[in-house]
């Protein structure tokens, strides 16, 4: 049973590591659009192939 | 029928506009959602279509004056207030409309992020609103809104709502405290778990206390510091001289994490970690709740608040130069184009134009006005340049006096008691009485045993399930009216809804669509009605009177207009393949005796060569779910008036048509106010309006509401805003304040019932920690799944 007195510090351990992530998480805004962060990982970061040459890409202002 | 691709909006047009996406031919319903898409698949942003979960927003065409409106935004005394300047990078939050799932973020920031010049752009889609950064030597303000145009969603810079500063600190810091709370209690509880088996069968003392300790460990930050609000909240109530819930909150934390310290330290008595840490989350949870939707109700109407800016062109030695209104000078001579804002008070020095006078007065037609008559500021010049020499500005001008009255009509705005609040009150008072005769009582009993059970007694009767009725259904009732299109502005309408017995409406805006559309068309034999109005829709076009708006859906550019004369207060007239068309009134096109025109409606009529060819009607016409709306407020026996500023017949036609036999007609915002005074004596009213002469009304009416559509000024004032401006809408609120209304009253009644059940058990001395951890949460869970139910709520 004195095992207890090991096991018990080190989940005290991991708890403060995970309030910590999660005051972590809270303070640099990543709950502050959570209808977004869910579907985030959808959306390909590369430009999707699409029928029209990049050159033609209107967007640019000069 | 085939629905359009980008808005969803059933196509009327056949395949007249198509966009080819991923190499198909896909139809658009107008040329507005034509050119977005194809901008967007321009962009190379096609995906957009793949991973929306909601379509589109319907586009409406593209208006030339309103790209070049956005210049205003480049000035540097505009900026400043809403642009925060870096070095060479400008950042700036923007409200954005039209976004309606995570794909349209994402379409934005990929439409703006390749742009040279842009540094930085964040889409939050809860929020709709982008945080923008960008080098102003590079690109222009200006230019990044009209590029997030392209795409079809409307942009601008946003009046922080006083309330959402403070609430966006504070909701971060609840969500900290709570999971926190959170995190604490799940581990009190494990080890509480352990220590509960003492009670059945032996646990080693050695082993009870190292629990004890630990659970004090985690127990520590949760009341130190998730429990902070109360304290200050029960403080702050204290010092006022009055009681609530959190007086009795605090007390219960506050001794009993006390009590368990002593009892861990001497290894003796009771501990209640556990109870303390899940009281402190449940009420959390609960105060987490009320902020989310008082926050969520702050950033909306935010969005709402769009910073426009007011410029005015100053005329100095025959230049004009563009500046920020609040830079004019009393006896400044600024020149106004037709359609533009007049910026200050003023009176004309020359030039002779119609101006709309809509939103302050509810008039709805222009007003002619001339050399040495004054115009006043927030209203629209309609025909023809003005010279205007300006002579009030900032508190004296007129729209000033209507804030004015505002402020004064809401600071006397009639209180409601929140039921929950009055609760609270006589709960603390009855649980600390009795804490304390318990106290009195056991020490006479047994001494040794008196603190500890006076302590179960305040633990046991804590008001978890108390605090957890109203938010919760609050919540739930908040979430309804969101997908409603409603916005709640203020905390306490639910009450307010269920308690209307006498709803007073604005006309013009609110019960009508706020302008003209097309009647009757009477023509002679040699024409139809469509020949007609696009012969009136191709001479209208470029005219910004109302009565021109009403014809810009028949215009097709098949007919070439010149020599457009417009005759301020008479009409138009130009030529059209050699004939001169005339539009406008009957003297002034023909002098041909006609027919009495229809009453309590406009007519215009058409000539060519003089020849009177039709006569047209205009109204403002009923929106469609007005009657419907009407019938059935009536229907749930509350009593019904028209307040219009409007003074026509028009006012009583339709109040016939609407059957609602109380009209008032021709009032003045003061008018208004006074006449709902008189109302709120013996009934509880609410106000629906949308300009800015019904502001003054909206913040003195019992509940008021207004129009997504309206003016800045009245959605100020409102408790509920309508977005989409659909009026039948406020029944359905009714409908779920009620039902919220009743769950609540299900809630207190449980939430009563349970420390009836549990305080003389306390009393007594039988509520050992576990039974009292036990109750606490069973009875929080039947509150809050009984809130859940109104989530499901047919409508």
């Amino acid at each position: 049973m004195s095992i207890i007195y090991v096991l018990i510090p080190i989940a005290m351990l991991f708890v403060l590591i995970a309030v910590a992530i999660f005051f972590w998480a809270v303070k640099s805004e990543q709950f502050d659009d959570l209808d977004r962060q869910s579907v985030s990982i959808l959306f390909d970061e590369k430009e999707p192939k699409s029928p029209i040459n990049k050159s033609d890409l209107p967007n640019k202002t000069e | 029928m085939t629905s359009c691709f980008h808005c969803n909006e059933p196509v009327v047009t056949g395949d007249q506009f198509t966009t080819i996406i991923n190499g198909q031919a896909q139809p658009m319903c107008c040329p507005g959602c034509q050119a977005v898409s194809q901008a967007i698949i321009d962009a190379g942003l096609t995906s957009y279509y793949q991973f929306r979960s909601e379509p589109g927003q319907r586009q409406s065409a593209l208006v030339p004056e309103q790209l070049s409106h956005y210049s205003a935004y480049d000035l540097p005394e505009v900026q400043q207030d809403f642009v925060h300047k870096q070095g060479d990078i400008d950042t700036t939050s923007l409200s954005i409309d039209g976004i309606t799932c995570a794909a349209c973020a994402w379409l934005i920031e990929h439409k703006l992020k390749p742009v040279n010049g842009v540094t930085n752009v964040l889409v939050n889609s809860t929020t709709q609103r982008a945080m923008v950064s960008w080098d102003n030597h590079i690109i222009k303000l200006s230019e990044i809104l009209q590029l997030i145009s392209q795409i079809g969603y409307q942009a601008a810079p946003y009046q922080v709502d006083e309330q959402e500063k403070q609430s966006k600190a504070d909701s971060r810091k609840f969500l900290l405290r709570l999971g926190l709370a959170g995190f604490a209690t799940m581990q009190v509880m494990m080890f509480a778990l352990a220590l509960y088996t003492g009670y059945f069968t032996d646990l080693d003392v050695e082993f009870r206390d190292y629990f004890r300790w630990v659970s004090l460990i985690f127990a520590a930050p949760v009341v130190l510091y998730s429990a902070q609000p109360f304290y200050f909240s029960a403080l702050r109530s204290l010092l006022s001289g009055k009681l609530n819930m959190d007086v009795s909150v605090s007390i219960a934390i506050g001794g009993a994490f006390i009590a368990s310290c002593v009892a861990t330290i001497q290894g003796t008595g009771e501990v209640y970690f556990e109870s303390v840490s899940m009281f402190t989350f449940f009420l959390l949870l609960g105060r987490y709740f009320e902020q989310t939707a008082r926050q969520k109700a702050s950033v909306s109407s935010s969005n709402l608040h769009k910073l426009i800016p007011l410029t005015a062109h100053l005329f100095n030695d025959g230049e004009t130069t563009e500046i920020a209104a609040k830079r004019l000078r009393i006896g400044d001579i600024i020149l106004v184009k037709p359609g533009e804002v007049i910026a200050a008070d003023a009176i004309i020095v020359s030039g002779k134009s119609s101006i709309n006078e809509a939103m302050l007065t509810g008039e709805q037609m222009p007003i002619i006005k001339q050399v040495n008559d004054t115009v006043y500021a927030g209203t629209i010049n309609v025909e023809q340049p003005l010279q205007l020499n300006v002579i009030a500005l900032g508190q004296d001008q007129l729209v000033a006096e209507i804030i004015r009255l505002q402020e004064f009509a809401s600071n006397n705005k009639p209180a409601i008691a929140l039921i929950a609040d009055r609760l609270a009150r006589y709960f603390s008072a009855t649980i600390l009485s009795i804490a304390l005769l318990t106290y009195i009582v056991w020490s006479f009993i047994s001494p040794d045993d008196a603190f500890w059970v006076t302590l179960s007694v305040l633990v046991a009767t804590c008001p978890c399930a108390l605090a957890l009725a109203t938010p919760t259904a609050v919540t739930c009732a908040t979430a309804i009216f969101t997908r409603l299109g409603i916005i709640t502005r203020k905390a306490g309408v639910f009450e307010k809804l269920t308690q209307i017995n006498h709803v007073v409406f604005d006309k013009t805006g609110t019960l009508t669509c706020g302008h003209l559309s097309i009647g009757d068309v009477i023509v002679d034999t040699h024409h139809t009605k469509q020949q007609v109005l696009a012969l009136a829709a191709a001479i209208e076009q470029g005219s910004l009177h109302p009565i021109a708006q009403a014809f810009t859906p028949y215009y097709n550019n098949q007919y070439l207009v010149t020599d457009v004369d417009h005759h301020i207060g008479e009409g138009i007239s130009a030529k059209i393949d050699g004939q001169l068309i005339k539009i406008g009134k009957r003297d002034f096109v023909t002098t041909t005796p006609l027919a009495a025109a229809p009453q309590n409606s406009q007519v215009i009529y058409l000539s060519i060569n003089n020849e009177l060819v039709a006569q047209i009607e205009l109204l403002d016409q009923l929106r469609d779910d007005s009657k419907r709306t009407v019938d059935a407020l009536a229907q749930n026996n509350i009593a019904l008036s028209i307040a219009s500023g409007d003074n026509s017949g028009h006012v009583e036609y339709l109040a016939q048509k609407l059957g609602i036999a109380d009209v008032h007609s021709g009032l003045s915002p003061q008018g208004k106010l006074s006449l709902i005074n008189q109302l709120q004596q013996t009934k509880q009213v609410a106000m629906f309006g949308d300009g800015i002469n019904d502001a003054p009304v909206l913040a003195g009416a019992n509940l008021s509401v207004a129009m997504g559509s309206g003016s800045a000024i009245a959605k100020n004032s409102a408790d509920l805003i309508l977005l989409g401006d659909h009026l039948s809408r406020f029944n359905d609120a009714i409908t779920v304040a009620k039902q919220a209304q009743h769950i609540i009253h299900q809630n207190l009644l449980w939430a009563f019932a349970y420390n009836v059940i549990i305080l003389p058990l306390a009393v007594t001395g039988h509520v050992a920690p576990y039974i009292a951890a036990i109750g606490m949460s069973v009875s929080s869970l039947i509150v809050v799944s009984n809130s859940l139910r109104l989530l499901r709520i047919k409508l």
